[in-house]
């Protein structure tokens, strides 16, 4: 078969090198979620060290989170502007020097600095890209791919926590934290297996000519049209509908802020941004809660391990299962089971009595945990499409930045007032079975609504005066759909080549 | 002869009283609760549960009691360690297992050491007498005779117990380092710190040498010591010692200090297997590109045809062309 690059908008490859882009995108990912965790074991020496309070230390952890999530809309800018890969190399670069010099702090504040902003804007600079490039370079096999590149997460977690004890053990902390800033750096090695995917095409010049597009509009949007062309086309019409502002039209090159009247779009922000408010307190108050109904320590932190690894074996589970026929189509539904199935767990968590009770509850929460972070980005992704996934990551996380910091605080509020933890558990079970009951009946109405639109495009497909070129047809189809990404373009194209594979084997 | 012997010692640790009542265990230290004491030079540490409190006048009164079993096995010695923090009264008593009763007239003894005290018989079968412990003359081991066939002696033994580190600080050279002692269950009345020098444990006095040593008394359980400008000479171990009122206890602390070499080595070696990572990935990639753009000139030459058949065929095939990809 001919190279990917001649003369027409090629389809993500969906294998060969995308695996490699898995594996790159598992070891960026791991270290962008797990490396604030692992932190925690350094806290207390250097809590002594400083003479500080607990709270004051606990910031440097916030404020690495809040950088992390926060900085996604500018990690967003940057992957449109110069792709994933770059980004990704500088971000590693960015962590490794925020660590190194956190070697060399002599006060708190410099902590926060250096690894509070530094080493957290650098693991946004990791995250982000990482989940875009994926979406870049698989398309049937979606699912499969972000499960397992989130599945990074919990193996680099039971990788990094034993290390940091070791290096803690053996170095002190200003040791450790250099050592784990040349750790950091592998994250370039992970960068550059990012090969840039789909550029400059020559139906996208055509397109380009037909649109009457100028030259810099095409160069500044030539990355982000990978495999669907058209995509950028509902940019385009905005312009061309808005009458030409310049301003808002140089945003939207950079960050596409039409997503917000996206109906699928809207749909999942307040979903998530609902959900993650009780999405990580029960973790945070797994152990203490434990250790509050008489457990020991160790059997505790044993819990921990339990939850790991049932989510390191989860999350590629749950890709492939979100990738059979059956559940593709539908996939929106399986995320707000997956949610609303979470919250049930933590629902049912004080009624667990005794050890074995909370084994159960961790293997349980385990396994909807890593479900629900398996479909994270995939949802988004088949909800916006790839194109537009890119902005519409960042636009995410910087919602989510919010309601994920505010959760453990509010529930240690909670622990604190009623001096029991189950009325935290209730609290994160109920917000989480409502935001998944919200999602899966949101998502009923906006699938009723894209089968609708569906029906109109064929019809117009039938007219003989439309142009018949496939990328005319979105053309219109888009103009009249108004934010709609191609999302049902991959799922018909899906649905078809499951046809085909089904009838193939 | 039965003997039960009670060794009140210093305290090293707080002593939160446990509940005990000896079941005549032959052992050479019977514990009580948690802690499992293994006599010795070394500071050890039990709690033991009070059996009973009453307070008289402004002083503590607790009783301790042990069983003087049936069997006669010989050699056999109870020993019971009690700790005491803070003066106490206490009383010690020796009660005997129901199969003496077949005994007429019992010879029962207090001593200590060599010295008879004189005891009350507060029932049938037990004695005891009472200990006013007010300092540490006090201390030391207690025992009660029974004439008969075997010894068997009681010993108790009290420490409270202060906490270091197990696993050594480490840190660096020119860097400072924080050293922590905590008392359990009791304040100690005072904290003193050493260090050892050849073999000998000199008091470190923070007010002489005022920029290397600092002493603070963060709470009345927890004392740090911090060592700034660290040198080679520092590395070593630390003693932290605390003060009750009826004895000293102290604890263990290792301090190393290391040169910046020592996290540098690894370092740069993580560093330069990322370095020769990327480099292999971007040659990989330069070498592929160069085999893809031979590839290409040559579907180039064939791909007008190509296109022209797509654009006619229209939608459908040109969809699952995309797919075959």
């Amino acid at each position: 078969p001919p190279p990917a690059n001649v003369g027409r908008a090629p389809g993500p490859p969906d294998g060969g090198w995308g695996w490699v882009v898995v594996f790159g995108a598992f070891v960026s990912i791991g270290f962008a979620y797990a490396f604030p965790k692992g932190l925690a074991i350094f806290f207390k020496e250097i809590q002594d060290f400083f003479g500080t309070s607990y709270s004051e230390i606990a910031w440097v952890s916030s404020i690495m989170l809040a950088t992390t999530y926060g900085a996604g809309p500018i990690s967003s800018i940057l992957v449109n502007r110069y792709g994933s890969r770059p980004v990704v190399m500088f971000g590693g670069l960015l962590c490794g020097i925020g660590m190194v010099s956190a070697a060399f702090c002599t006060s708190i504040l410099q902590l926060y600095i250096c690894m509070g902003f530094v080493t957290g804007f650098g693991l946004a600079l990791n995250l982000q890209p990482s989940v875009i490039i994926i979406g870049k370079y698989f398309l049937k096999r979606r699912p499969i791919a972000n499960g397992l590149a989130m599945a990074g997460s919990p193996v680099m977690l039971c990788t990094l926590a034993p290390l940091n004890q070791f290096l803690f053990d053996n170095f002190g902390w200003r040791g450790s934290f250099l050592i784990l800033g040349a750790i950091l750096l592998n994250c370039c090695v992970a960068g550059a297996l990012f090969r840039p995917i789909g550029a400059a095409t020559a139906s996208v010049k055509t397109q380009a000519t037909e649109e009457g597009k100028d030259a810099l509009k095409e160069e500044v949007t030539k990355d982000a049209v990978e495999m669907n062309s058209p995509t950028n086309i509902p940019m385009e019409t905005k312009r061309e509908e808005e009458g030409g502002k310049d301003c808002c039209e140089k945003i939207n090159q950079y960050l596409d802020f039409s997503l917000f009247k996206h109906r699928g779009f809207l749909i999942y922000l307040i979903g998530n941004v609902l959900m993650f408010l009780g999405f990580f307190a029960p973790i945070v108050f797994l152990a203490p809660y434990a250790k509050h109904i008489g457990i020991d320590e160790y059997s505790a932190a044993f819990l921990l391990s339990i939850l790991a690894i049932v989510d390191m074996i989860a999350r590629p589970t749950t890709g492939i299962i979100a990738n059979s026929k059956w559940v593709r189509p539908r996939i929106q539904y399986f995320f707000s089971f997956s949610i609303a199935f979470n919250g049930t767990c933590h629902l049912l968590c004080p009624l667990a009595s005794g050890y074995t009770g909370l084994v159960i509850y961790s293997t349980f929460f385990g396994l909807a945990f890593g479900m629900v972070c398996a479909m994270l980005f995939e949802t988004l992704m088949d909800l916006v499409g790839a194109a537009r996934f890119t902005s519409a990551v960042g636009l995410v996380t910087i919602a989510e930045c919010c309601t994920i910091l505010l959760g453990p605080p509010i529930g240690g509020t909670l622990i604190d007032t009623f001096g029991d933890y189950k009325y935290m558990f209730i609290k994160c079970g109920a917000v989480m079975v409502l935001a998944g009951t919200f999602l899966f009946i949101m998502n009923y109405y906006n699938y009723r609504v894209l089968a609708k639109e569906e029906k109109e495009r064929k019809a117009k497909e039938e007219d003989p005066k439309s142009v018949r070129t496939e990328n005319e047809d979105r053309n219109n189809w888009n103009k009249e759909t108004v934010g709609d990404g191609p999302e049902l373009e991959p799922l018909r194209e899906e649905r078809e080549g499951l046809k085909k594979e089904v009838n193939g084997t | 002869f039965l003997t039960g012997f009670f060794h009140i010692s210093e305290p090293l640790t707080a002593a939160r009283t446990v509940n005990w009542q000896t079941r005549g265990s032959t052992s050479d230290h019977l514990t009580l609760g948690n802690n499992v004491s293994t006599s010795g030079p070394d500071l050890t540490t039990q709690n033991f549960k009070q059996a009973t409190k009453e307070n008289v006048s402004n002083v503590t009164f607790v009783e301790y009691e042990v069983l003087l079993p049936g069997e006669c096995v010989s050699g056999t010695s109870i020993e019971k360690n009690i700790t005491l923090d803070n003066a106490t009264t206490i009383e010690l008593s020796c009660r005997l297992d129901s199969k003496y009763s077949h005994l007429k007239s019992l010879q029962v003894a207090w001593k200590r050491g060599n010295e008879t005290i004189r005891h009350i018989r507060k029932t049938e079968n037990s004695w005891s007498i009472q200990l006013k412990i007010l300092d540490n003359s006090k201390l030391g081991s207690y025992s009660c005779m029974l004439e008969g066939e075997e010894e068997i002696s009681a010993k108790f033994h009290l420490q409270p117990k202060i906490k270091g580190k197990e696993k050594p600080v480490v840190s660096y050279e020119g860097d400072k380092a924080v050293l922590i002692c905590k008392s359990f269950d009791y304040a100690p009345i005072a904290w003193t710190w050493y260090m050892t020098n050849g073999g000998e444990q000199i008091a470190i006095n923070d007010s002489l040498v005022a920029d290397k040593y600092v002493i603070n008394r963060i709470s009345a359980s927890v004392t740090h010591l911090i060592i700034m400008k660290l040198t080679k000479e520092d590395d070593g171990v630390y003693w932290c010692e605390a003060a009750f009122e009826l004895g000293k206890s102290k604890a263990k602390l290792t301090l190393k200090v290391l040169s910046l070499v020592v996290p540098l080595k690894p370092f740069l070696a993580v560093v330069a297997e990322v370095v020769i990572l990327v480099t292999i990935v971007v040659l990989y990639e330069m070498y592929s590109k160069k085999k893809e753009k031979h590839a290409v000139e040559f579907w180039n030459l064939t791909s007008l045809s190509y296109r022209e058949a797509e654009e006619s065929n229209g939608l459908e095939n040109s969809s699952a062309r995309h797919r075959k990809i």
